[in-house]
């Protein structure tokens, strides 16, 4: 595969030296001399100097042949506008764009950009997951066909419409699918019909992204 | 000065490179037992793969590693040559020179000016930096 990464900073090297490691043909686009001379040092001539924005600097790179482009710099606009000039351009197939500000997200998918990775988030939920009261966390989004589902851990709360109740008996929100329970630091297992659940199992669901309020009532009583 | 083994020339079909070679294979029958390896890059253009084939510029590389082979015999001395395709030139002969265990690199270089100023172009400031051994310049006089 031919990945263009735009953006030589932290995210960006590490990225291109994953790639790298795993055979993938890389080439790192950034605007800054010193950055690209040092990466150039360690890597190999991987390192294009250039504006990943600018038409003229992503045909230099051969963003046409490209099977993807993943845009890591700081900036949020920049990221925008490299994924847009590579897939409107340029034609490649996907596009993966870093993006800090978390509202900004939307406006990156709606103007096409086929992966978005708001850091914020991230770290946020990850924060979340550490929090022992909190009681949903967001585990992963698919995208893609599936782009409205999401993979959750729900902590079952003592008092609330689960406890004591079976699968068969919860009224779960439509499309919602729960895969899996952990008690007590056991080992985790598939729920069934007859499965009951007890105050602090974990959950994890895979359901559509309007179902979550529903689940939160249902195992938090929130 | 430590015998040589081998020596690299990194050759662009200029006349400063014909002049390089002529060096180096006086050096070479100097020290006697010494590989010289002329090696012409072609210099891949990012929008095709690296080992895209492009005859064009093949059949040139080929010509000039004739041109320089015959040339050797005419300075006496045997030489192997090789063709490397590469995004960057000056990177790819460093690598090269560390890939055949180089124990110096003989390049050749002509009066050229930028901006009104003497310049050595960006291939040799390169190799000087970066090369793991010695690298011998071989300048060619503005007058030749």
């Amino acid at each position: 595969m031919y990945i263009i990464v735009v953006g030589g900073g932290r995210l960006g090297y590490s990225l291109t030296k994953a790639l790298l490691s795993e055979g993938h043909e890389t080439l790192l686009i950034d605007k800054n001399a010193e950055v690209c001379e040092k990466i150039n040092k360690e890597l190999g001539s991987i390192c294009l100097r250039g504006d990943a924005c600018e038409t003229a600097i992503q045909a230099e790179a051969g963003t046409g042949r490209a099977d993807l482009l993943i845009a890591t710099t700081g900036e949020d606009e920049d990221n925008l506008v490299a994924c847009q000039v590579a897939k409107y351009r340029f034609n490649v197939p996907r596009t993966i764009a870093r993006v800090r500000v978390p509202r900004n997200e939307q406006i990156f998918k709606q103007l096409g950009v086929d992966v978005t990775v708001n850091s914020t988030n991230i770290i946020l939920e990850r924060i979340e997951h550490e929090v022992p009261s909190h009681p949903l966390t967001h585990l992963f989004c698919l995208t893609g066909d599936n782009r409205e589902m999401e993979i959750l851990e729900i902590r079952a709360a003592s008092g609330s419409a689960a406890i004591d109740k079976s699968l068969n008996d919860l009224q779960l929100p439509n499309k919602a699918v729960l895969g899996l329970v952990i008690r007590n630091g056991e080992k985790p297992f598939v729920p069934r019909g007859d499965t009951v659940f007890k105050p602090g199992d974990q959950v994890i669901a895979v359901a559509p992204t309007d179902a979550e309020e529903e689940l939160r009532k249902l195992f938090s009583g929130k | 000065m430590n015998k040589f083994h081998t020596i690299l020339v990194p050759v662009a079909g200029r006349p400063e490179d014909e002049d390089a070679l002529e060096m180096a294979c006086q050096l070479a029958r100097l020290s006697g037992d010494v590989k010289v390896i002329v090696t012409n890059i072609i210099s891949i253009d990012r929008s095709l793969p690296l080992d895209a084939e492009v005859e064009s510029e093949i059949a040139k590389s080929e010509a000039i590693l004739a041109r320089f082979e015959n040339l050797a015999k005419k300075f006496g001395y045997p030489i192997e040559t090789n063709l490397l395709q590469a995004r960057l030139v000056a990177p790819a002969i460093v690598d090269e020179a560390v890939e055949q265990k180089a124990d110096a690199i003989v390049i050749g270089s002509a009066y050229k000016t930028r901006f009104g100023e003497f310049s050595l172009g960006d291939v040799v400031p390169y190799i000087l930096q970066h090369a793991p051994c010695r690298v011998i310049l071989n300048h060619r006089p503005a007058s030749l």
